[in-house]
């Protein structure tokens, strides 16, 4: 307020002489007069350099996984530690204690060393769950589990303590998509040899008389599951591993991973240096920040959040053989435990902890006190779906930390950074129930190579720099837990950690009714919906794809009218996401690379396109790609989304010791816009913008060249589509994307030129029969077994890897084989669909999965693509022949219900009105060599390449 | 003349048209918008909470500014009183005419109380020590980061000693008595150390001017002393109706404090009447009746002409300045003894005042306490308990927690409503733009604001009054028995 009115000027005047002497006051070292702000500041700042590292030290302290107990320690366990080990493990919980065991039955005892920071096993008993179970989304994490619970009842009929009862679990539904889900896992159930039975709300309440029925629908009983005392079954895998020869190690904490060519070399502990060839990241909540004590940094994203476990006090007459309950709608669970209920819960959003990622060393330092706020949902959940538990007494709610992988599935296998490191983490809860198979997996993987499953879903390699991201996982791990107990729905996407990757093209597509499904990062345009696209400020709106749905998607009409698009007119699809590779070199070195990782010949004329695998030596697809030759020594690979880390981890591993310094391989995926204009008019849109000239005769199908566009140059055009249809794909430098865009979509317009989206690319190529790596492909597929044996050339001069597996299974013939399959009396409009994994009968027998499935537009009916394998009466597998196949009378099932179903060894051809004899010749999917020949435009080739003075082997 | 016009204005707006421009405001688009973490690192940037380490009548005090002036013309300090089992002193000092008067009365008026409030006897045994006594000696103060710097310490140094020395000669007196004392001493000392020392701060001091109040506890005494226009309040919990009791503490020494205007119409000639208290200020310039410094208003016409004019020039004279001195430093003492019920003190300058009334703030803070027992974590009590039992609290705690405060801090959570209050709760962009008004109209709309919430223990003021009781379960549940 103003209290002086007058005397203003004459104030000023006073003031200024004010200012310059300091105010009649001195500041001393915490001032918060605005006046001493500022010389504070430059006082404080002389003294900061000292003080700033002493916080840097006690930063480092923290992150350099000090022993917590006892320093002194150090000394007495340096004589413990050898000097020398094949393999150290890191972290001595119950995954840890598995791959130590699983060494020690491989032979491998004398060899292993494990090292913990603490006790074996923690200090703590119960801060899990104890379930044994395998309900799980995939084969392989449902095949990892039965091993892991097998494994447990091995112990204990060897009279180890393991705490294992078989009371089963008991899986409730409270609504039709819950229990359409359980419906499909029963059906997969069938092919995975799992038991398991649909109940009845009433046969629920048999298994468990202790739950209201109240708003229950029914539930799925898996009799063979059971509950354990994870602490135990640690203890157990330690005192056999130990029993095997492995050494042991407590109180030695990991200071530096040392490698040395790419290759793990030596660790640093607390207690003196080893030697090793190998090491396995086993350290659970640490297992991103022991991560970074390597170089480079081994990136394991993880982020710890806070986890509740109820313990009542003993209830009187409770059945000891009460079930495993899992109520998913209501996010929980609960089980017996020595006379009490232990119970606990998935919250829709978790609670951080620990956001500075430094996570305390010691288990007490870990128990937080229990949040009840947080988990008053989950107890009123837990109440009103067990009412008895109103009148149980409390004993207590702990909250201890559990982990979560960006996207809640577990993390292991080689790190793509070093060589022969490995890493087994992010087990979630789930901790029992991973850690029997995850420790067989990673010893086989260790002592063998490879393993008896294809692991890429779970494989470390899966995942970019950007998942590795504080402030992303932050974000993105809120989410993850609350996703363990929701419905599998197909398609399902991830609300947080959204907008990270962006192709320039991303705005305009947006703007263009784009709703988008995240791949590796990248936004990719799911499907285009125009209806309510913009926001309150008529901005686009960023919208999410959903399905939500087992029956017929929201997304029908839309992907509907886009797949028109395309085999009519012209669509205009981002590919921008996919993995994209340079490889050149000075010599003819990249073609020898290249022949010895691919099977196909990659040796052909300059301008050329070869569709290839690379084969693992099983002869199963590491990686499936395309490769262009841009010039006599530089070739172009394009590969799925999902390979960016994964490939050029293959590539590096297996390149032969005399090219590594000669070849170079760039990952570009960042560097080029991908667009696809696919559909009959797409050649005469893109003549249009462009001076070459792209008739068949000049431009074949398959083939490569560096084009103008618009007013830019320098773009990589692929004549191919990756669908089936007629088109191109614009390899663009990301400055020039917008504008070809534009030109494109501008130029299109009198074409009708509509945007598609991934659905509608995929809806192509499955009812064309094109396999995709990821999908179908894995690396337990041959090229034999799916149709490609066309693309492998086992007589080319190079000894390639899987040549000989190929060889073998040429001689012997395949054991399984890639069919497509249409199903009849199938209404789109209220049977529920086929989102892949359904059982696939052949003469009422079970003979395989199908791997992904779609509508047909076309044939108006579903697609089904998967393998059919051939058992006989005992269960052994026999060759599968053509004659096999196309004789059986063939039966999907989807959710419980028997679908007829026509079989396809290869691809279609569909009606259409624009023939095109070099598409219609070309089949992705086929059955015999032969058909090679129908691919007439190869003859053309050497001839338009003549003047390069290339011809073709 | 303009600058009564401009000052006639600035007082409409602040006092009635305030919300109406604060909706002119909102059509102006270029003001930035704060996001709520700016918003509260600005609100929190000089929050202060203090807890008394051992068992007292008070238990904590909690404390926080936030400026419109640049610098900000109001201080804060608190003290422990030496020598003194449980004294506790501590002020608000709302400076005008530059912050000057307002930051040296804060810190010295505290030391001349320590010194007032201390038995003679102990005085006296003090200044006999070795190496004798400085201002400093008898009180600690808990927020204080800064010193008069060494050119003035000594005039201020020198000051004091002669206050104690004419306090040991003095008998003793009740406390409000000296409280009265210390205030005109402290005055008359800031007008000599202008007129005799050669360092122009000293008149920079006495030209600008300050008004106090302070709060002096002793056991459960507590006695409130105010000169000017800042504001102090009781809060009591009635336990029979559990209601919140605001109880005043002090009268504001301004216009609309109908004895004060008769004190000073009485204190000058009949012909003044109509010159004295014009526009609602004094000599139509100054808007608190009684303040410290501001000695343009005390001096008599002599001492102006001689010493004040030629500094500062013909208009540093107060129009019709005949009959000085026209303004006072003389504090009016309260006295209250602390109750069971009193649960916490209020002391804020004027620019808490505009916008919310006493009983508005001891609401507020009232709420506020109960409120802050959901910020902690829910603790399950010894014993058993069912699961049923445990969801019925949580739901009760539910049902709070949507009224969970923002802040912490008492004086933080005032001052966001005093900002933001609408009749749908505290609007975001309301305090975002009070905070991002430019500077120089940023007066019109609020003033410095600084406040010190004081809490009482009152178990142990229910030991002192010799009528504790442990509390029953019928009994409501009282804030801060817990």
């Amino acid at each position: 307020m103003i209290k002086l009115t007058e005397c203003a000027p004459a104030m000023q005047k006073l003031a200024t002489a004010w200012s310059c002497s300091s105010f009649g006051l001195r500041v001393g070292r915490h001032g918060n007069w605005r006046r001493g702000l500022k010389s504070c500041r430059m006082l404080s700042s002389s003294t900061a350099t000292a003080s700033a590292d002493a916080t840097e030290d006690q930063v480092l302290r923290k992150r350099k996984f000090a022993p917590h107990q006892a320093a002194d320690l150090s000394e007495n366990l340096a004589g413990q530690l050898p000097g020398q080990a094949r393999v150290v493990i890191c972290g001595g919980g119950i995954t840890g204690a598995s791959v130590a065991y699983h060494l020690g039955l491989q032979g491998w005892g004398k060899d292993t060393l494990l090292i913990e920071q603490d006790r074996v096993g923690g200090e703590l008993p119960w801060s899990a769950c104890g379930l044994a179970g395998r309900f799980e989304p995939s084969y392989t994490e449902l095949k990892l589990a039965e091993y892991s619970i097998d494994l447990i009842k091995q112990l204990t009929e060897r009279g180890l303590p393991t705490g294992w009862r078989q009371v089963g679990s008991l899986n409730l539904a409270r609504n039709f998509d819950r229990m359409t889900a359980f419906n499909r896992m029963k059906s997969q159930a069938v092919a995975w040899g799992m038991n398991c039975e649909i109940l009845s709300p009433e046969q629920c309440k048999e298994h468990c008389p202790l739950i209201s029925l109240d708003g229950i629908e029914g539930g799925l009983w898996i009799p063979e599951d059971g509950v354990c005392d994870p602490h135990l079954v640690c203890h157990a895998f330690m005192e056999e591993a130990r029993r095997l020869g492995v050494r042991v190690v407590e109180h030695c904490a990991i200071k530096k991973i040392h490698s040395s060519r790419g290759k793990v070399d030596r660790v640093e502990t607390t207690a003196g240096d080893v030697n090793c060839e190998y090491f396995v990241n086993c350290t659970g909540f640490w297992a991103r920040e022991v991560g970074t004590l390597s170089k480079p940094v081994v990136k394991v994203p993880l982020k710890a959040v806070e986890h509740h476990y109820l313990h009542t006090k003993a209830i009187e007459n409770l059945d000891p053989n009460t079930p495993f309950v899992r109520d998913f709608d209501s996010r929980i669970f609960f089980r017996e435990c020595e006379g009490h209920i232990l119970a606990g819960g998935f919250e829709r959003e978790a609670k951080m902890v620990y956001e500075d990622g430094v996570i305390p060393l010691s288990q007490a330092a870990r128990q937080h006190p229990p949040d009840w706020d947080h988990f008053h949902e989950l107890l009123d959940a837990l109440l009103r779906s067990v009412p008895p538990f109103r009148k149980a007494h409390l004993d207590r709610l702990t909250n201890s930390l559990q982990v979560f992988s960006p996207d809640c599935k577990w993390i292991l296998g080689e790190a793509p950074e070093i060589q022969n490191y490995y890493v087994a983490a992010g087990n979630k809860t789930m901790g029992v129930s991973a850690s029997g198979g995850i420790g067989r997996v990673l010893t086989d993987l260790i002592t063998n190579g490879s393993t008896y499953l294809d692991l890429h879903i779970l494989d470390i390699s899966r995942f970019l720099g950007l998942h590795n991201n504080r402030k992303f996982l932050r974000d993105r791990c809120k989410e993850a837990p609350g996703k363990h107990f929701e419905i599998n729905y197909p398609f399902e996407e991830f609300q947080t950690g959204r907008n990270l990757r962006m192709s320039p093209l991303y705005p305009a597509l947006k703007a263009g009714g784009a709703v988008f499904g995240q791949s590796m990062g990248y936004e990719r345009p799911n499907y285009y919906d125009q209806n309510d696209k913009k926001d309150e400020f008529g901005l686009p709106r960023f919208r999410i794809a959903q399905t939500r749905t087992f029956g017929k998607p929201p997304w029908f009409d839309h992907v509907a009218s886009e797949y028109r698009a395309c085999r009519e007119r012209i669509g205009i699809a981002d590919y921008s996401s996919f993995t994209k590779y340079d490889f050149w070199s000075k010599g003819n070195e990249v073609v020898d690379l290249l022949q010895y990782l691919c099977s196909n010949d990659v040796d052909v004329a300059v301008g050329s396109i070869i569709h290839t695998g690379m084969q693992n030596p099983n002869g199963g697809y590491e990686n499936d790609c395309s490769l262009a030759r841009l010039s006599e020594r530089h070739y172009m690979m394009i590969a799925p989304t999902i390979q960016q880390t994964r490939s050029m981890c293959w590539i590096r591993k297996h390149m032969p010791a005399h090219l590594r310094a000669k070849v170079n391989v760039a990952d570009v995926t960042s560097m080029y816009t991908a667009i696809c204009i696919l559909g009959p008019y797409s050649r005469i849109l893109l003549s249009e913008l462009t001076d070459t000239d792209l008739t068949p005769k000049n431009f074949p199908f398959f083939t490569y060249k560096e084009l103008d566009v618009g007013l830019a140059d320098g773009i990589r055009v692929l004549n191919i589509t990756h669908t089936g249809e007629l088109g191109y794909v614009l390899y663009i430098p990301n400055d020039y994307a917008l504008h070809v865009y534009t030109r494109l979509h501008q130029a299109g317009q009198k074409f009708n030129i509509q945007h598609a989206g991934y659905y509608a690319t995929r809806a192509l190529r499955i009812e064309k029969f094109y396999a995709f790596w990821g999908q179908d492909l894995d690396t337990f597929t041959t090229p034999l077994e799916c149709g490609r044996a066309w693309r492998v050339k086992l007589n080319k001069p190079i000894d390639f890897i899987g040549r000989s597996a190929l060889l073998k299974q040429r001689e012997e013939g395949v054991k399984r084989m890639y069919v497509q399959l249409l199903l009849n009396d199938h209404d789109h409009e209220v049977d529920m669909w086929c989102w892949g994994g359904e059982p696939i009968y052949r003469d009422g027998v079970y003979v395989g999965m199908t791997t992904t499935t779609g509508y047909g537009y076309t044939f108006e009916k579903q697609v089904c693509l998967g393998f059919v394998r051939n058992f006989d009466a005992e269960g052994r597998e026999l060759p599968v022949t053509n004659d096999y196949v196309l004789s059986g009378h063939y039966e999907v099932e989807v959710a419980g219900v028997r679908f007829e179903a026509k079989v396809n060894l290869h691809s279609p051809n569909l009606p259409t009105k624009f023939p095109d004899r070099e598409r219609e010749a070309y089949h992705a999917t086929r059955d015999k060599r032969d058909q090679e020949d129908l691919l007439s435009f190869s003859s053309n080739l050497i001839t338009t390449n003549n003047n390069t003075g290339m011809t073709r082997q | 003349m303009w600058k009564f016009l401009i000052n006639d204005a600035v007082a409409y707006v602040r006092g009635n048209v305030r919300d109406f421009s604060l909706n002119a405001l909102r059509l102006l688009p270029q003001l930035p918008q704060l996001s709520p973490y700016d918003v509260n690192l600005v609100l929190r940037e000089n929050e202060f909470v203090y807890n008394f380490p051992l068992e007292g009548v008070i238990r904590s005090y909690e404390t926080n500014q936030l400026g419109s002036n640049s610098p900000c013309e109001d201080s804060r300090t608190e003290a422990s009183l030496l020598y003194r089992p449980n004294g506790f002193v501590c002020g608000i000092f709302d400076g005008h005419g530059g912050a000057a008067c307002g930051q040296v009365v804060s810190k010295r008026l505290l030391r001349y109380i320590s010194a007032a409030t201390l038995p003679r006897q102990v005085l006296r045994e003090q200044m006999e020590q070795p190496g004798g006594c400085t201002s400093q000696s008898f009180l600690k103060c808990h927020n204080d980061n800064v010193d008069f710097v060494n050119e003035i310490k000594p005039i201020y140094e020198h000051s004091f000693q002669k206050y104690i020395k004419e306090l040991i000669e003095m008998p003793e007196r009740d406390v409000a008595s000296e409280l009265k004392d210390a205030f005109l001493k402290l005055d008359e000392s800031l007008s000599n150390e202008a007129l005799t020392s050669n360092d122009p701060r000293t008149m920079n001091v006495a030209l600008s001017g300050a008004v106090a109040c302070l709060v002096h506890l002793e056991g459960l005494q507590l006695h409130v002393a105010s000169t000017g226009d800042c504001g102090a309040v009781l809060g009591t919990l009635d336990p029979k109706t559990n209601q919140w009791i605001p109880k005043k503490l002090n009268q504001e020494h301004n216009v609309d404090n109908m004895q004060e205007v008769k004190r000073i119409l009485s204190e000058h000639p009949k012909g003044e009447r109509d010159t004295v208290i014009r526009n609602g200020r004094l000599l139509s310039q100054l808007a608190p009746l009684r303040a410290f410094g501001d000695f343009r208003y005390k001096w008599s016409l002599d001492i102006m002409k001689k010493q004040v004019l030629p500094l500062v020039g013909d208009h540093g004279m107060p129009p019709h300045y005949y009959t000085p001195p026209y303004l006072t430093a003389q504090p009016e003492v309260q006295h209250h003894e602390l109750s069971v019920g009193d649960k916490f003190l209020v002391i804020a300058s004027d620019g808490l005042w505009d916008f919310l009334s006493p009983s508005d703030v001891v609401s507020l803070v009232g709420e506020h306490i109960n409120s802050k027992k959901i910020l902690e974590p829910m603790r399950i009590p010894e014993g058993d308990i069912t699961l049923n039992q445990i969801s019925e609290q949580l739901a009760e705690r539910k049902a709070g927690l949507t009224r969970k405060p923002v802040d912490q801090n008492a004086a933080t959570h005032l001052i966001r409503h005093a900002l933001g209050a609408t009749d749908y709760g505290i609007e975001h962009s309301k305090i975002s733009y009070y905070l991002t008004l430019p500077k120089d109209v940023v007066r019109l709309y609020r003033d410095d604001i600084t406040i010190t919430v004081i809490y009482f223990n009152s178990e142990h003021i229910a030991e002192l009054r010799n009528e504790y009781h442990p509390p029953t379960l019928s009994e409501p549940d009282s804030p801060l028995a817990a």
